[in-house]
């Protein structure tokens, strides 16, 4: 029984996870059409900022601040600099992208080295759940993340918000006839993906190696997760997150943490060949 | 043509002298970034000419310098290996890619983000694949010992193999660009549904376009290997696959030489920078945000404005059309059956059970309220739309169901309402296009003969349109009438037996209307073919048809003479037609 | 309201580019008015449009409207400030449904404000689901037609409504612009179809190289005065 519990817990612990990562990029892709590759160096600079406040003697807590200002302000210059010009021209964002994700990351390493940081636990100790023992810190995160995603569909489902991201994005001129400030809203829209990015960052801090090299793997499974649920909503989202931390959590215990990466990848590209909808198409 | 000539010449001349000059070590360095510039020129031909993007072209390298290095370590360098090491590393990662690109392609019309994201995934499969595999790959320290070929020093002559290469290519793909192949590649970026309903199978020109591409990749693997001496995982991986593209970009990606220049230009910036400033990737970072924003041609685009304004650009290669094509002689009867056709999109029903036939030549009209699904009518005979049940057949083959190229080769055109045309390619290439629709054989489409066809058709066209001898004005910069009357004309080029015009005349003022449907009534007799046209307007009907197809809300409502359908009392009931 | 009208064009110039398409044209539409742009091809009806409409900038010449400087308003806040718009091409939001087509400017999705349109074109309801991108051209057009007209705006610019359209939606279309001119809203409506221009027009103006060369108030020859220079 208490194995049973661990085991489901660590699932929907890995399926949350997941989706807080991937939600950056289910907003800025999915509903911007920005593949962002610098998706990843956001949720580095989210783990950074834990690192600098506890440097610094604060506590865990003010990493959430610090992280917005920095993912908001760099999204800000960003979406100014570069991404707005790019609008509508997928390649091209890639690329662009491509080449922010080296300067975030080098940036990085020439303010903090190339080496591992670790950041002090959080909430260390256990508490038992369903009669099973299970990590504070991860309890409180799970709680956490099952009440930001529950307030965010509440308002999503409520709010043309969504609907009037794609009407942006597939007619912007017809969208600003209809009084949409289409400038204005992409920012909004890419600063808050980036955003969320960062505070996945520092979500996951306490539980994770912190080097400038970290976004990558967060870039891929975020990307893996859009592919397989498909893009454009929540739903989706959550779908994918379930689908790809369920195949590489259990593919990993049962093999081998590579035949559980190559299952994810074969995945993948079967989804981006048969199914690029995804799982969840909205129609 | 001769300036690029000349200046290809003293460019290569320039090379060849980089040993003597700047010392074998920078030769050395020269050469390596020269071959990853090769691998560039193959993702140039697909990103810069056909449209699509290969974001793992380091997969087709990294296969192609396995496969070399094993053939040089097994046989220890004899030249003997090396036409067998060389043509496996060039064919089979041509292969792979054609068979890559023909799934996927023949799945998914365009070149979304989704075939680069999958060719990325792949490239990362190949790195794993080149880490387990011991046995093969040498794993994760990679396959040592791979020795040059005899008498050849990698770092000394091996660099003139490399420039040999490099020139080999250039011409080769210099070459390929110019052919029928190329421009179909052209119009394929352009506009791929459109060159489809010209018979053309896209997927298929994208497919060898990637093979090829990879081909070129691989080769550049096999010149790698003994290069380096070594080959390890990754060769295969994600990260050179990205900065392949990036060198691509930089130097440019809709030239031959834009991908040479800029891995030269990074690969000697980058070795610059390493040795004085610890964070260089910054700057190369920075660089490349610089030239997708600004250089969308790369370095070279920038070199190509200056060389054009002090030459006036150069000429492109015009062919005097001097061979005439045979016309295929009288168009044989129509046979066209709509046989209980239904369409249903989730709740909706497009069409139910629409039944009709036309067995004579000559034009039919379609009318019908906004949605009868008359436009759906059409789609469904040229592969655009499902049939949920019953069939349409032409001439007793079963057309639903049929990929639109598929449909077209049938010799059944279409024309769509909004005018579809190849944007980026003038008047002239639009004509090519057209004449070769149904009629270019595969050795044609690399021979240079097809850009001298004409037809008939085609000189009776000209004198009718005047706009049609400006063949060097580019379709994108003619105004909507135009643009029409261009999609009019190239749709009858390709002397279809079977016409499917969807409002022709929408948008065009009264008086164009009325040239256009004297030339619709004049092109159809000329060729004796059948054409069904959809149309509001009741006069431009009665100017060009007797026999009218009412439709309504997906079925047949009515069909007969003009004055048999003003007489019908439903179509009165829910259709009363009135002029412009 | 004052005796200027809802929108007053002085001397406008614009186009795309260095290309200038519309050369120093002025108009005024008055309030419960439709004014019509008619003209061949290609001859800056569209371009008047999009640059009433802020999509285009607008190089020399004033647009005014509600008596205040609109010439260099950008485009999203003019709807706000009550100027609609229609366009001749990409007509609809195909990515999305109808649904949402019709409610994406309000907070609410409330279809209310659409009843009276619904009534006339039940298969716009009919399939309120559906992505926009399945609809017709003609279909695309309606709805298109329904979302202008369910904004409460007190001016519509409407570049061919009609494009593509069967006649007798053409003549709903003209009894729904009869019916809202008397509650007060103006239009400026690019048109070719001379039918609805004889039905609705108030006033036409007809272009030609970006020059208005012609114009007419109401009156019954209107339409045989119009289609008698167009076949110039």
């Amino acid at each position: 029984m208490d194995l049973f519990v661990t085991t489901g817990m660590n699932l929907i612990y890995a399926i949350a996870t997941l989706g807080l990562v991937a939600l950056g990029l289910a907003v800025v892709f999915g509903l911007l059409g920005v593949m962002n590759m610098a998706h990843g160096e956001f949720v580095m600079l989210g783990a950074y900022s834990v690192f600098v406040v506890q440097t610094a003697g604060l506590p865990f807590i003010a990493a959430v601040p610090l992280a917005l200002a920095v993912c908001a302000g760099i999204g800000v210059l960003v979406e100014w600099s570069v991404i707005r010009h790019l609008y509508r021209r997928p390649f091209d964002t890639l690329l662009a992208t491509w080449g922010i994700s080296i300067v975030i990351r080098e940036v990085v390493e020439a303010g903090f080295g190339r080496d591992f940081k670790s950041v002090d636990q959080v909430l260390p100790g256990t508490v038992s759940f369903l009669g099973a023992p299970y990590p504070a810190y991860r309890l409180v995160l799970l709680a956490a993340i099952i009440i930001f995603f529950a307030l965010l569909l509440v308002w999503y489902r409520r709010s043309n918000t969504g609907a009037r991201i794609k009407a942006m994005v597939s007619n912007p001129a017809l969208a600003a006839a209809v009084g949409i400030d289409t400038a204005r809203l992409a920012r909004l829209t890419f600063v808050f993906g980036v955003c969320t990015a960062g505070i996945a960052g520092v979500a996951l801090a306490p539980l994770v190696r912190i080097e400038p090299y970290m976004g990558i793997d967060y870039l891929l499974s975020s990307f893996f997760i859009l592919v397989v649920g498909g893009l454009g909503s929540l739903e989706g989202l959550l779908i994918g997150s379930a689908f790809i931390g369920g195949f590489d959590t259990s593919i990993s215990t049962l093999f081998s943490k590579t035949s559980g990466y190559l299952t994810v990848l074969v995945i993948s590209i079967l989804f981006l060949w048969l199914r690029p909808d995804g799982l969840y198409a909205r129609r | 043509m001769v300036y690029t000539r000349a200046a290809s010449l003293v460019i290569l001349a320039g090379l060849a002298a980089v040993p003597a000059v700047f010392g074998m070590f920078t030769a050395y360095q020269l050469g390596l970034y020269l071959i990853y510039g090769i691998v560039g020129q193959g993702i140039a031909l697909c990103w810069g000419r056909a449209g699509f993007l290969p974001l793992g072209q380091a997969l087709f390298f990294g296969i192609g310098a396995y496969i070399a290095g094993a053939f040089l370590k097994a046989s220890d360098g004899a030249y003997i290996a090396l036409i067998p090491a060389i043509a496996t590393a060039c064919i089979v990662p041509a292969i792979l890619a054609a068979i890559v690109g023909l799934l996927v392609f023949n799945r998914q019309i365009g070149s979304g983000p989704y075939f680069s994201l999958i060719t990325l995934a792949l490239a990362m499969l190949g790195f794993q694949l080149a880490n387990s595999l011991d046995g093969i790959t040498g794993g994760f320290n990679g396959m040592t010992g791979i020795p040059a070929p005899a008498g050849i020093d990698s770092f000394g002559n091996y660099y003139f193999v490399v420039l040999g290469a490099v020139a080999v290519i250039s011409l080769a793909l210099y070459w390929l660009l110019r052919t029928p192949f190329g421009l179909l590649l052209s119009a394929t970026a352009e506009n791929e549904e459109r060159l489809q309903f010209f018979g053309f199978n896209t997927s298929g020109l994208k497919a060898a376009a990637f093979g090829i591409s990879a081909g070129v990749a691989g080769l550049a693997g096999a010149l790698y290997a003994p290069h380096q001496g070594i080959v390890t995982p990754q060769a295969v991986g994600f990260l050179l696959s990205a900065e392949l593209v990036i060198w691509t970009a930089v130097g440019g990606r809709t030239s031959l030489a834009g991908p040479l220049v800029g891995a030269v230009f990074i690969g000697f910036l980058a070795s610059e920078l390493r040795n004085t400033f610890q964070y260089w990737e910054v700057v190369i970072g920075l660089v490349f945000i610089l030239v997708v924003l600004r250089l969308p041609r790369g370095i070279v685009g920038i070199g190509e404005t200056a060389f054009k304004s002090i030459t006036g650009g150069w000429n492109k290669p015009s062919l005097p059309r001097d061979q005439k094509l045979e016309t295929s002689g009288p168009a044989l009867k129509p046979d066209l059956v709509f046989d209980e056709v239904k369409v249903t999109m989730g709740p909706v029903t497009i069409l139910d059970g629409l039944d009709f036939s036309i067995h004579q030549p000559g034009i039919h009209a379609i009318i019908g309220p906004n949605g009868a699904g008359k436009t759906s009518a059409f789609n469904v005979m040229t592969g655009r739309l499902r049939a949920t049940a019953g069939s349409v057949r032409w001439r007793g083959e079963t057309v639903n169901g049929m990929k639109p190229y598929q449909v077209a080769r049938l010799k059944v055109s279409r024309k769509f309402q909004v005018p579809s045309v190849f944007s980026g390619l003038s008047i002239d290439q639009h004509v090519d296009i057209a004449l070769w629709a149904n009629r270019i054989g595969t050795a044609d489409l690399f021979s240079m003969q097809p850009f001298r066809w004409t037809s008939d058709l085609y000189s009776i066209l000209a004198e009718r349109f005047s706009f049609l001898n400006e063949g060097d004005r580019i379709a994108g910069d003619l105004s909507l009438g135009q643009r029409q009357m261009l999609d009019f004309c190239i749709t009858y080029l390709s002397e279809p037996e079977l016409v499917l015009l969807d409002e022709p005349c929408a948008g065009l003022s009264t008086a164009e209307t009325a040239d256009m449907i004297a030339a619709i009534a004049d092109t159809n007799r000329h060729l004796g073919s059948t054409a069904i046209i959809i149309e509001h307007d009741m006069r431009v009907v009665e100017g060009l048809s007797n026999h009218v197809i009412v439709m309504h809300q997906g079925r047949l409502l009515a069909n007969g003479s003009i004055d048999e359908i003003r007489a019908n009392e439903d179509v009165q009931a829910v259709y009363s037609g009135g002029t412009k | 309201m004052s005796r200027n009208g809802v929108l007053e064009v002085q001397d406008l110039a614009g186009g795309y580019g260095e290309i200038t398409v519309v050369r120093g044209l002025s108009l005024s539409v008055k309030q419960g008015q439709a004014v019509f742009l008619t003209g061949r091809n290609g001859v800056g009806k569209s371009t008047l449009a999009k640059l009433v409409a802020g999509h285009l900038p607008a190089t020399a010449g004033t647009i005014r409207f509600d008596g205040k400087d609109f010439t260099s308003q950008p485009d999203h806040a003019r709807r706000p400030a009550g100027l609609g718009y229609a366009p001749q091409e990409s007509t609809v939001f195909d990515t999305l449904s109808i649904l949402e087509n019709l409610t994406l400017p309000y907070d609410d999705r409330d279809l209310s404000r659409y009843n009276e349109l619904f009534l006339l074109f039940p298969r716009i309801k009919d399939r309120l689901t559906q992505l926009a991108g399945t609809l017709s051209g003609g279909e695309k057009k309606i709805l298109s037609f329904c979302r202008a007209i369910g904004e409460e705006t007190r001016l519509v610019v409407m570049d061919e409504p009609s494009e593509g359209v069967q006649p007798e939606n053409i003549d709903r279309m003209g009894a729904m612009l009869e019916q809202e001119k008397t509650r007060g809203r103006s239009f400026l409506i690019v048109e070719q179809n001379l039918t609805l221009v004889e039905h609705v027009a108030d006033h036409a103006y007809l272009l030609d190289h970006g020059e208005c060369v012609f114009e007419t108030q109401r009156s019954p020859n209107m339409r045989q005065m119009l289609s008698d220079r167009l076949n110039l």
